[in-house]
């Protein structure tokens, strides 16, 4: 991991008596692209809104770019591109309106040739009105806007909902190209294909506290396998009398099915005893890593 | 303030302002230009107003009915309703708007990721709001002017016109800071419109119940309407600096408050 460009220590935030966030502690290095996981109502919204000073944290702090989110916002927005996961947007306005809108705000130059170039890669018509745009057009205006002024930092929350396959591979297509060029993302989803696609490191985030921050590997290879066993018909004893079976043991006509972080050997030696006609060890997918923690 | 935000801003509500604008100017000058039927009628009209009381006709600012003979007179008269009532329910829905919106549209997302600071927001806004309201004074004021002008029967007193366009420019201040306040507070925001028609309305309400009924006159003080002085035709009729400390202090207090609350404000989306 680079020097940490998002770094956050205790950071907690209650809604009245209901939680939002609690003692969350996440450092996010220089040129990752760091995944962000967790079910809706986890926190990851409130996460990023705190980053973006949105809303004011309970306890704890954040920083990004060594710089604190509340008193040094309006530095820090200067490097950070967001993708917000509506797409709402100025409906009254016109595309390249809003567009030279955002980018006036940054005083950048070649803000005309930037919003040709993004527009382009994305079949992007700025003539229209935001109005008559489809969900997946607005949400490319979205991802045009977050990228205008060439951030140091992307955050994106949900990013890809309402784009069609082809626009979310030439997104990723944009994600690796500027993060090659020194981009960090910061990439808050529940859909974990695309988390697994393009993310290195991931934090899980459960009912408002961080599980577990994991290389990517790692966490997939990370004892937790896929068991698959299939048994004789004449084997009566189905039973796993083991410790590391997490979750339920799915069975299926001969087939038990489960999720094992415990110690091989016991497994083995265990089913050396019974009728076994086929056994699977497997690396589990990211949404069974994920759906093991969230169990 | 931020240049960016105060010219889409600016651009944003231009329709709505020009709407306010032409039906206020309209309605000023459609019932000034009758004044010359009424002044040529005066025998006739005055028997009329005669048969009201005199506490009905002293809500309009009309403490003697012959005021009324006055062209300035009878612009007051009748500016009490067109400008204070309606260029107060503008600069109210104006301000508990301008705010809000971004946070139920949702585009709150886009205007807080901009570098932008919380006062930088709030101070583009409120220049905004500023410039409309003062805008509306002074075009409505100037049509005012210009049709008395056409339909005068003697001189108007442009120091006392002057004063009483003061204290309508003061008023609309004044209920647009409420409505920046009120915007700060709420977090659902979409009946915050009606609900500030309303106040201006039953602020109006409380005024004039206070004017017709000497013995509920010190609920009138509740009012800010209370603090508008339309005895234009008094010969000593000038601003009053209590009223004046009153809508600036109170505007400002709003303001400050307002800007305060903004700046601490979670933003809910």
């Amino acid at each position: 991991m680079g020097k940490p460009i998002i770094d956050i220590t205790n950071l907690t935030k209650f809604y009245g008596k209901a939680r939002g966030i609690e003692q969350i502690n996440l450092e996010v290095g220089e040129g990752e692209i760091f995944g962000f996981i967790g079910p809706n109502g986890a926190g990851k919204s409130t996460t990023i809104r705190i980053l973006l000073n949105m809303i004011f944290p309970g306890g704890g702090s954040a920083r990004i770019l060594g710089m604190d989110v509340i008193q040094q916002t309006k530095q820090i927005k200067r490097l950070v591109g967001y993708i917000p996961s509506d797409a709402n947007t100025y409906d009254t306005m016109g595309v390249h309106e809003f567009l030279t809108y955002c980018i006036r705000f940054n005083g950048i130059e070649g803000g005309e040739r930037k919003i040709a170039e993004l527009s382009e890669w994305f079949g992007l018509d700025t003539n229209r009105k935001i109005s008559d745009l489809s969900t997946g057009n607005k949400k490319k205006v979205s991802i045009v806007q977050s990228l205008l002024h060439s951030p140091k930092l992307l955050i994106v929350d949900e990013p890809t909902t309402g784009l069609d396959p082809l626009m979310k591979a030439r997104f990723f297509e944009l994600l690796h190209a500027e993060n090659q060029r020194g981009m960090t993302v910061f990439y808050s989803s529940h859909i974990l294909s695309e988390v697994q696609l393009l993310c290195k490191r991931i934090a899980i985030i459960r009912e408002g506290k961080i599980i577990t921050v994991e290389d990517i590997e790692n966490l997939r290879r990370k004892q937790l396998k896929k068991v698959n066993i299939e048994f004789e018909k004449t084997e009566t004893n189905r039973s796993f009398p083991i410790r590391g079976i997490t979750g339920d043991v799915s069975r299926l006509e001969d087939t038990s099915a489960f999720m094992f972080s415990g110690n091989m050997n016991e497994l083995t030696g265990l089913l050396a005893t019974r009728k076994v006609i086929n056994l699977t060890i497997e690396e589990p997918s990211l949404e069974e890593v994920f759906m093991h923690y969230y169990h | 303030m931020n240049r960016n935000l105060f010219s889409k801003e600016l651009k944003n509500y231009r329709i709505s302002f020009i709407l306010w604008l032409a039906a206020i100017t309209l309605l000023i000058s459609g019932t000034l230009s009758v004044y010359r039927t009424f002044f040529d009628n005066q025998s006739k009209v005055m028997g009329m107003l005669n048969l009201i009381p005199k506490g009905a006709l002293q809500f309009k600012g009309i403490s003697n009915i012959s005021d009324l003979l006055s062209v300035l007179g009878f612009y007051a008269a009748n500016n009490v309703i067109y400008m204070m009532v309606l260029g107060s329910i503008f600069s109210i829905v104006l301000s508990s708007n301008i705010l809000l919106k971004e946070e139920y549209n949702k585009t709150a997302e886009y205007l807080l990721t901009r570098p932008l600071t919380r006062s930088g927001i709030f101070f583009s806004k409120l220049a905004v709001i500023v410039v409309y309201v003062f805008m509306l004074n002074l075009v409505t004021a100037w049509v005012g002017y210009f049709v008395m002008e056409l339909v005068k029967n003697g001189p108007v007193n442009f120091n006392s016109f002057l004063v009483l366009s003061l204290y309508t420019f003061l008023l609309n201040l004044l209920f647009g800071a409420l409505g920046l306040f009120l915007s700060t507070l709420v977090k659902r925001p979409k009946s915050i419109t009606t609900f500030c028609i309303g106040l201006v309305l039953v602020f109006y309400f409380i005024y004039t119940f206070s004017k017709i009924t000497e013995r509920y006159s010190g609920i009138g003080y509740i009012s800010p309407f209370r603090f508008v002085n339309l005895d234009v035709i008094s010969e000593d009729y000038a601003l009053n600096p209590w009223n004046l400390l009153y809508f600036a202090g109170l505007s400002l207090v709003l303001t400050g408050l307002s800007y305060r609350v903004y700046n601490r404000k979670d933003i809910y989306l």
